[in-house]
């Protein structure tokens, strides 16, 4: 087995042929592998791994990395309308947060083989998918608070899950992630609270917003288990350590109180606590609205992909440019040899 | 010109003076001082930060997973090299105990 | 409006020529930072690459902070406090050079804008941090810190699009051309510079723009950019604005004075 880099990360590869993915020796592998995550240990981007394993990390970390970055849209938008100058920073520091883990998120998914560009380059063309949350769209600045309390709410009981996931680099972006987001939780509950202790024409706002942004933060976990056809081989390799079903009951338990309890009401019917099971019961959100949305048919999905695809058409004369101006310049090395020496 | 998101760059981050530099990431970058200036406020916009170096992740040159094994572990007993490996300290209180030594009054 | 409240060991008594001198000065800084980061801020989530755009977000973030510091320095001389000027105002009201209120532009607009304005800043800051209003020499010496890391930022920036490819250069160029001038208004004394100048308080602008001007030439000489001859344009700090200040003001005021609260 020879090494080649992707940017620097060594990523195994073979010789000639791909590694067999069936046979005695693929068998072997497999049993290792999956004893080590049985152990509870790490897998690395140097380890031996199904070819699954990575196609699945992939395929779930490009998609974080893209819901990202399409996330800072639908708040970024009320960064200009920022009610204080409290605010403004605020926003800005919590979206910029978004962008700097898309980015972290990025870098994981790259450990695995695949080039940032390839990854931008299928989710500007439609092939990828992100987040069906971000397709709403948030028309009142207490859609922001919303989104701080409850998405952000569902993105860190969902993200804590994936911080004990197997695979190093996407649970390292996970650690710092997370305690990110417990800063954009604060904020979002402190402008949610703001808005609910407010006036009535506040209150009437965020509870408007509540009911926009309720079954998209139940959505954000993703389908019903019955449904999702990732979830056991997720599961088995520690990608995930609980399912989409068990993620969402965590949500409600945690979230529904805290809206409840501002004498706010939760567009569900259903909604109650169960004594006997110590846990909240609620209605599943409209799965054929989910679908719909996540196969490109939400109300904003149209309106976000062009935005992104034309930051980055105004923005690849600067990337040729400063790529050109490398070129350029003789003095490639480092300025660090003195810092080092003393290593 | 293909487009392309710039070379990748490791971060290494320095939290106070006299820690080491750790390894905290990576940004996209055309150049070196292009990677610290963007590296300063994706990895050191919060928290301390002492002083920090890029490097071209290109040059960084790695242990194998598939040779780690042989390569980290110590099959032999090799405690003689490791502080632990001395017992000096509780021999010195025996051979006091059995001669009647007292402590020095400066002690 | 809430009456001013100066705490005996910090205040500073400013007899009142000098106070409402000092309180122009102030103002047209802190304006100036406020909409200078509100431009900023109109990249997060749309500049060329990621990285670029967490860095343009810390630099908003920069600016709003370092006018939140010099509208709470005009709140203990009197004036109302700082969501008060920034969200209750109306744009004849406003002081702040008509630099930072042209719209976000191109990257390269953008570059220019700021590598022009940060280096005004340093020597503005670098002068203050010697004025005779300790609470203002105080906050530049905080304040000049911080702008170490824009100062890197708006220089590196330059040097690299400056002749970097073809296209690069003619959009720094056209955008050079087009901000240079309303730089330049960065330097129009605000009304009563020659009180503060006569009480230490600050230099003449016009030393300040030839400091401003020794440090910025020979940058963009070497970015192979061409400094254009043109007339400065003033009027920002006696309040006359371009049109885009009222068009950035109902962006950045709507919910604020959108009367349903008073505290968001």
């Amino acid at each position: 087995m020879i090494t080649y880099r992707i940017q620097g990360h060594p990523v195994p590869v073979p010789e000639q042929a791909p590694p067999p993915q069936e046979g005695p020796e693929y068998e072997a592998r497999l049993a290792e592998f999956e004893a080590r995550i049985a152990r509870g240990e790490k897998i690395e981007p140097t380890d031996w791994m199904p070819e699954e394993y990575r196609r699945q990390l992939i395929r779930m970390i490009s998609q974080h990395a893209h819901s990202e970055i399409v996330g800072m849209l639908p708040e970024g938008k009320w960064i200009p309308h920022a009610p204080t100058l409290r605010r403004k920073l605020i926003l800005i520091a919590k979206v910029q947060d978004e962008g700097g883990h898309g980015q972290l998120l990025y870098r994981a998914a790259e450990t695995l083989g695949i080039s940032r560009e390839e990854m931008i380059e299928a989710f500007l063309a439609g092939k990828a998918k992100y987040s069906v949350v971000f397709n709403y769209p948030t028309p009142t600045w207490a859609d922001v608070a919303a989104i701080g309390l409850l998405i952000d709410g569902a993105a860190v009981v969902n993200q804590l899950m994936l911080a004990q996931g197997s695979y190093g680099p996407y649970a390292r972006a996970m650690k710092r992630i997370c305690y990110e987001e417990s800063f954009h939780i604060k904020q979002g509950y402190d402008a949610f609270v703001a808005l609910a202790t407010g006036t009535p024409a506040q209150r009437q706002m965020i509870q408007e917003a509540v009911n926009r942004w309720w079954y998209p933060a139940l959505m954000l976990f993703g389908p019903p288990d019955r449904d999702s056809v990732h979830t056991p081989t997720l599961l088995r390799w520690r990608i995930k350590t609980k399912t989409n079903d068990q993620l969402r009951q965590e949500f409600v338990d945690q979230y529904a109180p805290m809206v409840l309890r501002l004498g706010l009401t939760i567009p569900d019917p259903n909604l109650r606590y169960d004594p006997e099971t110590g846990h909240w019961r609620f209605s599943e959100p409209d799965w054929e609205e989910f679908w719909r949305v996540i196969k490109g048919d939400g109300p904003c999905n149209a309106e976000r992909m062009a935005v992104r695809r034309r930051a980055h058409e105004e923005g690849r004369w600067v990337r040729e440019a400063l790529t050109a101006k490398a070129a350029q310049r003789t003095n490639g090395g480092g300025n660090g040899r003195y810092a080092v020496a003393g290593l | 010109m293909a487009d392309t998101q710039w070379p990748v760059y490791e971060v290494f981050l320095q939290e106070k003076r006299g820690d080491p530099h750790v390894h905290v990431g990576a940004v996209h970058a055309p150049d070196p001082e292009m990677a610290l200036i963007l590296a300063k406020e994706q990895f050191a916009r919060r928290g301390r930060c002492a002083s920090l170096w890029v490097v071209p992740a290109e040059a960084i040159y790695a242990s194998r997973a598939e040779e780690a094994e042989g390569l980290f572990a110590s099959a032999l007993e090799k405690e003689y090299r490791e502080p632990r490996g001395f017992r000096v300290t509780e021999r010195v209180r025996r051979w006091m105990e059995r001669h009647g030594q007292s402590l020095p009054e400066a002690e | 409006m809430a009456s001013p409240s100066l705490k005996p060991n910090e205040a500073v008594p400013l007899p009142d020529p000098l106070r409402e001198a000092v309180g122009h000065l102030l103002l047209a800084m802190a304006d100036d930072e406020v909409l200078l980061g509100h431009r900023d801020a109109e990249w997060v989530g749309h500049a060329p690459i990621l990285e670029a755009d967490i860095a343009m977000a810390s630099i908003a973030q920069d600016e709003i902070g370092h006018a939140v510091l010099w509208y709470s320095l005009l709140q203990e001389l009197g004036w109302p406090d700082p969501d008060r000027m920034a969200y209750f105002r109306d744009p004849p009201e406003f002081r702040n050079a008509t630099l930072v209120e042209l719209p976000r532009g191109d990257w390269a607009f953008t570059v220019v804008r700021q590598f022009l304005f940060d280096y005004a800043e340093k020597v503005r800051l670098e002068a203050l941090m010697n004025s005779a209003y300790p609470p203002l020499a105080a906050a530049a010496t905080k304040v000049r810190r911080e702008e170490t890391y824009h100062l890197m930022h708006s220089r590196a920036w330059v040097l690299r699009l400056g002749d970097a490819t073809e296209e690069s250069h003619r959009r720094m160029q056209a955008a050079l051309e087009q901000a240079w001038p309303h730089a330049l208004g960065l330097f129009e004394p605000a009304p009563g510079e020659d009180l503060r100048v006569a009480a230490g308080i600050q230099p003449p602008e016009a030393e300040l723009r030839a400091r401003w001007e020794a440090e910025v030439r020979p940058i963009l000489e070497a970015a192979s950019l061409k400094i254009p001859e043109a007339e400065p344009v003033y009027g920002g700090r006696i309040g006359r604005h371009t049109e885009h200040l009222t068009a950035l003001l109902t962006d950045f005021q709507m919910v604020a004075r959108s009367g349903m609260g008073e505290t968001w």
